[in-house]
């Protein structure tokens, strides 16, 4: 008796598994409304807070516009979207905690879509929470001369540093698998985007940060988010901040990748 | 002296006895938040980073914006901020340890036992308020290692102690009052985001000075303002015992609303268990 011919799986077969997991995981954020919290809330927050707060910062002698609300949008936007990875992290240790994550080890399914999925769902929780806060932004007042270009840079800066985030949110959650994860993801986002130049250029900044600013990739996707809001788009500047997307996702995803290994038994 | 328990009513329960169980509910609540340092530690280290880096990259501030006249360093300015918001972040642990009681069951084992109901909640705001010290103490020390003085010198710093003690009683209030009336740990967490929204539109980080519009009026009229205001005149110019009273009025007037509503809550709860 000869087996059943069983047809070798495509080279595509995880894109099926791939889209479901991220329409599971954007359908997550309406059925659990704290979600929303680090999404929406936290960002247009932090606008709100650092335009009212910091406004005079815009008279320290290196800030390149008059306009606080075009100065803090990008780095509210860039911030919010760093959570929107780090709420895949967390809702990743709630499936494997649940059990949902064996499951989906166990099925045929390949181990691709189980990071491809997330990638795409936190690409779009990025845009909705740009999409917010730009709104906001134009609404307070920002300004963006750079036009159509300058919105395709802030909008390519936050899907990118989205993207990275999870990367290095899944990779600790495959390693720490459980809700003290948490705190390590927050405090190292918090970190990164606080030691660039979300606040002040680096040309103002004196003491630690500002080597540590020079050096954080984040401060060139800044860049690269910000120059629509403050001038022209160039590409002196959008180049560094392509750069530092690019090898922020090698590293990070690469990191992601060998952590799943560890959750197989 | 054993007495009974009523209700929602202390029945014949001693002052010395009272006093002792406060003492007793109160090391229990100082010693259950240094035995958990993922609870208090973050409130230490946060306002630290902040400070650390606001100091650094917006250092500049202190030389060409308006409001910082007599300041020599951000840091200096940031003394009272990174105080007001350790205590505010530490004293949400009082709410979320009144939950803790509650649903481990502690909460009904003390009131099937003769403590004295007032003590129950005055033991909690106690351990709080001891905590806010030591969190003020840790933030003088630390940054005075880094080169702030307190020019009110030690009547400054025993004002500043004094301050974080009572706005623990503030914070602590309003987390008790929300773990009584509704029990859950999540409710009394979602105060973490309003406390930061007061924090910010308030002077603790910038002076009001340097602000515009709407978001200067609300600074400006935000109850925080005056406390931490009242506060940071002691670090920067000197002692003002005007200014300190305006601060400390201000957080002991907030301080009897919060321990008010909290009792009312207790009572509530008390008549609902009997």
């Amino acid at each position: 008796m000869t087996a059943p011919a069983v047809a070798p799986p495509s080279v595509f077969s995880w894109v099926p598994l791939a889209l479901a997991l991220g329409r599971r995981s954007l359908l997550g954020i309406w059925r659990i409304p704290a979600a929303m919290v680090p999404l929406l809330a936290m960002p247009i927050f932090f606008l709100v807070a650092f335009s009212g707060s910091f406004s005079s910062l815009l008279e320290l002698p290196s800030f390149p516009t008059d306009n606080v609300v075009s100065w803090f949008a990008p780095f509210a936007i860039i911030q919010g979207s760093a959570f929107a990875g780090f709420g895949i992290g967390f809702a990743t240790v709630r499936d494997i905690e649940t059990g949902f994550y064996d499951r989906l080890l166990l099925s045929p399914g390949s181990r691709i879509a189980l990071l491809v999925g997330p990638a795409l769902a936190t690409a779009a929780r990025a845009l909705v929470t740009a999409t917010a806060v730009l709104m906001v932004a134009l609404v307070m007042g920002a300004r963006i001369p750079g036009g159509a270009l300058g919105l395709v840079m802030v909008l390519l800066a936050s899907m990118g540093t989205a993207v990275i985030s999870a990367g290095w949110s899944l990779g600790l959650v495959f390693r720490m698998p459980n809700q003290r994860s948490g705190p390590i993801l927050q405090l190292v986002i918090f970190v990164c985007t606080f030691l660039s130049t979300g606040t002040v250029p680096l040309a103002d900044q004196i003491g630690w940060t500002e080597p540590l600013a020079r050096l954080n990739p984040l401060t060139d996707v800044l860049a690269l988010a910000r120059q629509g809001f403050v001038g022209e788009v160039t590409w002196a500047t959008t180049w560094p901040g392509l750069v530092a997307l690019v090898g922020g996702l090698v590293v990070l995803w690469t990191w992601a990748a060998t952590g799943i290994r560890k959750l197989t038994p | 002296m054993a007495a009974a328990v009523v209700g929602d009513r202390d029945v014949g329960l001693g002052a010395r006895a009272v006093v002792e169980q406060v003492r007793a509910l109160g090391l229990r609540s100082i010693r259950g938040t240094l035995r958990q340092p993922q609870v208090w530690l973050p409130g230490l280290l946060f306002p630290m980073f902040i400070a650390a880096v606001n100091t650094s990259a917006m250092g500049k501030a202190v030389e060409f914006l308006p409001g910082f006249d007599g300041v020599d360093s951000l840091l200096d300015f940031l003394l009272v901020a990174s105080i007001t918001q350790s205590v505010l972040f530490g004293g949400l642990a009082a709410g979320t340890d009144t939950t803790t009681d509650i649903q481990t069951g502690f909460f009904d084992r003390l009131l099937a036992s003769p403590v004295s109901r007032t003590s129950i909640l005055v033991g909690r705001l106690m351990g709080a308020s001891v905590t806010g010290a030591l969190q003020a103490l840790v933030f003088i020390a630390l940054y005075g290692a880094f080169g702030v003085r307190i020019a009110a010198g030690v009547p400054g710093g025993l004002l500043l102690v004094a301050y974080a003690m009572v706005l623990a009683l503030v914070i602590g209030g309003f987390a008790a009052l929300l773990a009584l009336r509704t029990g859950s740990a999540e409710a009394v967490q979602n105060m973490f985001p309003l406390t930061f929204i007061v924090l910010f539109m308030s002077s603790a980080f910038f002076p009001t000075e340097s602000m515009e519009g709407s978001y200067r009026s609300i600074a400006s009229h935000n109850p925080l303002t005056w406390m931490v205001d009242g506060m940071r005149y002691q670090v920067i110019v000197g002692l003002d015992w005007s200014q300190a009273a305006m601060s400390l009025s201000w957080t002991a007037g907030l301080a009897v609303l919060a321990i008010f509503g909290a009792n009312r809550a207790l009572r509530a709860r008390l008549r609902r268990a009997t």
